[in-house]
């Protein structure tokens, strides 16, 4: 645990320098983040590291232009040269900044946030996690899989921000990340199957693992590995998709997480992670799929990967909770501080986030998920409407296009739906579609008791690179007629 | 935080003197980035970030453990050190347990400039203002991104190894897009010395692809032949590489196996005009001294000819299988041909210009099926000229297909890679019918 009393006298060094200075607004975020990560490759361990990254990143606003500057230090003397170093940076933009940065007044709390979690994944002996990886690698090879690699990363964010306004709040959060591949030959044929781990990442403590069933999902996946090399060949062309929650949630992901960002709609990522089809004229205009689709943003879905207090702008959780399409109408765009009065509405939405001490915070996911049918609906009931169809399970191979239009998914199991039945194993199904299409299509949706929480640590944005860990939830959802390719034909 | 030589050499020793461990291996490496963004013409974002970072992997009785901190102080390193031998000391022990490496000759290589100020954010500033002022000139808006950077690596080993390599890096990439936001093209730029950027013709390139008026044309799904620009090509090339492992082919796993075993090293597998290199000295393109494992890279070709020569082969790998390691390669070399961009455009009855790649995804390994989208900048050739942009579409090919079909090659270049991503060369190509797939309204 830091000492948040030194990470404040730290932390109002930095302010102060940056009043006297004439800054307009000025923020820093510092602390440290603890990550473990370990592989296990068939029956050896090949890597444990423990990995502490601590630092700060410090923000300052003057005369309409940003300085931002960051270091993997936390001395005073670091801090208070990283000061100077920043307001320097924001001297350097004058000849670059047409368009002056303009902040709104968020509320300035003062509090404190720690994920509730039973067992401090940290705590857990080394000699634990690697007899854990190892079984599950045995257990996949026991059960028909030639090889597997399996993997866990834990990270744990601790910081403390302040700002300008008079914010200071100090919070924690634990993530898990376990996953696995196994893989399955058939060396006469030349044909080769995997099976990736369903078991979703988690912001949660190591009771979690402990109620997985990784090893009995292991054992599936190996036999399933091995069932995929002589599963019938898909036949390509238009039908019925019942999706899975597990490959749901990244299909939610690239299609509304990324296209209603409201920093990509502005043009500022056009030259990387790409702009949007949603326009900032189409809020509360753009019918983005059937009436049964409502997404939602939240901070505080038990779980969550973006669950927490306060956003990387100090924005409360509270803010975070909205609609972003009801009933299949676009209504909100995510959005960091200083973007949302360029659409003419007041305040942030509480969609900030720097992946390290030393990043600069940006417009990023909170929990985004679909809402489960308030009528009762199980899976059984999606497949009875379904003549010819196909059953979608897990995430695989996913391709977007910049403007989050055009496209094409993967996954790692798929079952023939006929007659309104979950049928045969099928293999080589890959998904295409056109975002508004795609969601308009929409005419099932699973209830409550189907609502499964996915996610990754991963999503990429900005420049350089930051990866943001997010979650996704849905129930199971059918969509008509939608285009499958057979990937061992080219599609 | 940037360490010379002998101050990466002096915190190594510092770590391997408190090491009671049977062997010792220290990694070191940071630096300073700066990076900054702008969109429409203005400053979005930026950063000045100092880091520096030690992993210290402790052997005991054929078990590593490893620990990694940013901390440097003298009881961080102690505990550090502690806890990387108590790690080892409770992990099972490793079956193919590989001893760390000792002293090895390096190639003198050329990616580091002493002189820094170039690097600093006032100088991006300057860069992204001469790219936006050539999108005011062609009356388009500039989006983009100048980073630099200036790092060092170092590894040292209880075996006594010890490597170590400086880096000065800039890059700009800028992406135009026409003022009724409908059309957009891109260009990047990289390079180890900050004064041979030129982001005047970074900013040109980029705002003369995107500088059309006329509405996308909507091309038929279908086979095409495309003229690929090196940007492409690089992306491409670096999927195929990324799949020359010896481990996944010997296990049956790779478009590189042997149906019933083996692999494909030593057969003719693509076009003959095609080659994939690596070279520490080359002179557009040059590798690192060493890789994350402390291997020294030596000049090497991985295709040469349109024959597969070598596959990457971990230190493990290697052991077990009793053969040489072969370090995995970021800075890569496609050996270029004569005909230009220019005459590949000549010489096309009907087909697609590409500028860069999107989005691009392994649908299945084992046959090499990569899926995908054209992006900023995708153009109808017809009867020898670019006639009109045409809207970019999805992709699903075949690379190997593809690198047996080179209709022609043209001159290699340097191709853009953000600072710190490595930076192959590459040269324009064209191929024969090119698997488009489907359409997007994406611009
Ligand atoms: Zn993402």
């Amino acid at each position: 645990m830091l000492d948040r009393a030194l990470l404040a006298d730290l932390a109002e060094l930095t302010l102060t320098t940056a009043k006297r200075a004439g800054a307009t607004y000025a923020d820093i975020r510092l602390g440290e983040t603890r990550r473990e990560f370990s592989f296990a490759r068939d029956a050896r361990l090949e890597n444990f590291d423990e990995r502490l990254t601590e630092g700060f990143g410090f923000r300052v606003l003057i005369d309409g232009a940003w300085g931002f500057y960051g270091a993997q230090r936390l001395d005073s003397e670091s801090l208070r040269v990283g000061a100077l170093r920043a307001l320097d940076n924001a001297r350097a933009m004058r000849s670059i900044q047409k368009q002056p940065i303009e902040l709104e007044q968020l509320p300035a709390h003062e509090a404190e946030w720690i994920m509730p979690m039973a067992k401090d994944p940290f705590a857990v002996d080394a000699s634990r996690k690697a007899d854990l990886l190892l079984a599950i690698c045995a257990s996949a090879r026991d059960a028909g899989a030639d090889f597997c690699t399996a993997s866990l990363s834990i990270a744990r964010e601790e910081r403390f921000f302040a700002n300008s306004f008079g914010a200071r709040i100090a919070q924690t959060r634990t993530r898990l990340a376990p996953s696995f591949t196994a893989v399955a030959i058939d060396r006469a044929a030349g044909r080769v199957a995997t099976r990736d781990s369903l078991t979703p990442a988690r912001g949660a403590g190591w009771e979690y693992l402990e109620n997985a069933g990784l090893i009995e999902e292991a054992s599936q996946a190996g036999a399933q590995a091995r069932a995929k090399l002589t599963a019938k060949p898909v036949t390509p062309g238009d039908c019925d998709l019942v999706i899975d929650p597990s490959n749901l949630w990244l299909t939610i992901h690239e299609t509304v997480g990324h296209s209603t960002e409201l920093d990509r709609a502005l043009g500022w990522e056009a030259n990387f992670a790409g702009t949007s089809f949603v326009k900032p004229h189409m809020l509360n205009e753009l019918r983005f799929g059937s009436e049964l689709m409502t997404i939602v943003a939240d901070r505080s879905q038990p779980g969550g990967l973006s669950t927490i207090g306060y956003d990387d702008d100090g924005a409360p959780a509270d803010s975070a909770e909205f609609p972003i399409v009801e009933n299949g109408v676009f209504r909100n765009f995510q959005m960091a501080l200083g973007q949302a009065h360029l659409i003419g509405l007041p305040a942030s939405n509480g969609c900030a986030y720097a992946d390290s001490p030393t990043a600069f915070p940006i417009q990023r996911m909170p929990n985004i998920s679909l809402r489960p049918n308030p009528e009762e609906c199980s899976l059984d009931d999606l497949f009875a409407d379904v003549e010819n169809g196909v059953y979608v399970v897990g995430a695989g191979s996913w391709s977007i296009d910049q403007q989050r239009d055009n496209f094409q998914f993967g996954g790692q199991l798929f079952y023939e739906i006929k007659n309104g039945k979950r049928g045969e194993l099928l293999r080589d199904v890959a998904y295409q579609g056109r975002t508004t299409q795609f969601w308009s299509a929409l005419d099932g949706l699973g209830d409550a008791a189907t609502y499964h929480l996915d996610g990754t640590f991963t999503c990429g944005k900005a420049e350089p690179v930051q990866l943001a860990p997010v979650s996704h939830g849905a129930p199971p959802a059918r969509f008509r007629n939608i285009r499958v390719l057979n990937t061992s034909n080219d599609g | 935080m940037f360490l010379s030589a002998s101050e990466a050499k002096t915190l190594a020793e510092r770590i391997l003197s408190r090491s009671s461990a049977h062997a010792c291996v220290v990694r070191i490496d940071g630096g300073e980035d700066n990076s900054l963004r702008f969109a429409r013409g203005s400053a979005t974002t930026n950063l000045t970030a100092s880091q520096l970072r030690l992993r210290i992997s402790s052997h005991i009785g054929g078990r590593i453990g490893s620990v990694t901190t940013t901390r440097i102080d003298d009881d961080a390193l102690t505990a550090a050190v502690q806890r990387s031998e108590e790690l080892a000391a409770m992990l099972p022990i490793d079956p193919d347990y590989t001893p760390p490496l000792g002293p090895q000759t390096f190639e003198a290589t050329n990616r580091y400039e002493a002189q820094t100020s170039g690097l600093k954010l006032d100088s991006l500033a300057a860069q992204a203002r001469q790219a936006i002022d050539e999108s005011a000139r062609l009356e388009v808006e500039a989006f983009g991104c100048a980073n630099s950077a200036l790092r060092f690596e170092a590894l040292a080993t209880s075996a006594g190894l010890f490597a170590y390599e400086p880096r000065s890096e800039i890059d700009l990439s800028v992406t135009a897009r026409n003022r009724a936001d409908a059309w957009s093209g891109w260009a990047g730029a990289h390079d180890y010395r900050p004064a041979r950027l030129d982001a005047r013709n970074v900013g040109q390139r980029a705002c003369e692809k995107a500088a059309w008026s006329a509405e996308p044309i909507d091309l038929e799904p279908g086979l095409y032949t495309v003229i690929l620009e090196p940007e492409a090509t690089a992306e491409l090339a670096l999927w195929l590489l990324g799949a020359m492992d010896a481990r996944a082919a010997e296990e049956g796993r790779s478009y590189f196996s042997k149906p019933g075993g083996g692999t494909l090293i030593g057969e003719n597998l693509f076009d003959p005009k095609f080659t994939i290199r690596i070279d520490p000295n080359d002179k557009l393109a040059p590798e690192g001294a060493f890789d994350h494992e402390g291997l020294p890279h030596r000049k090497r070709a991985f295709i040469e000819g349109g024959v597969a020569r070598t596959l990457r082969r971990s230190r493990v790998w290697a052991q077990k299988t009793q053969a040489e390691p072969v370090p995995y390669g970021h800075n890569f070399i496609v050996d270029g041909g004569a005909t230009t961009r220019e005459e590949m455009i000549r010489s096309t009855k009907r087909g697609v210009l590409i500028t860069r790649l999107w989005y691009t995804n392994m649908v299945e390994p084992k046959s090499l099926l990569l899926t995908g989208l054209t992006r900023d900048g995708n153009f109808l050739v017809e009867n020898g000229r670019i006639v009109a942009p045409v809207r970019n579409m999805r992709f699903n090919q075949r690379l190997g297909a593809l690198f047996s079909r080179l209709t022609a090659i043209g001159p290699t270049e340097r191709t853009w890679r953000a600072a710190g991503d490595g930076a192959p060369a590459a040269p324009p190509i064209m191929v024969d019918a090119f698997n488009f797939s489907s359409r997007s309204s994406g611009i």
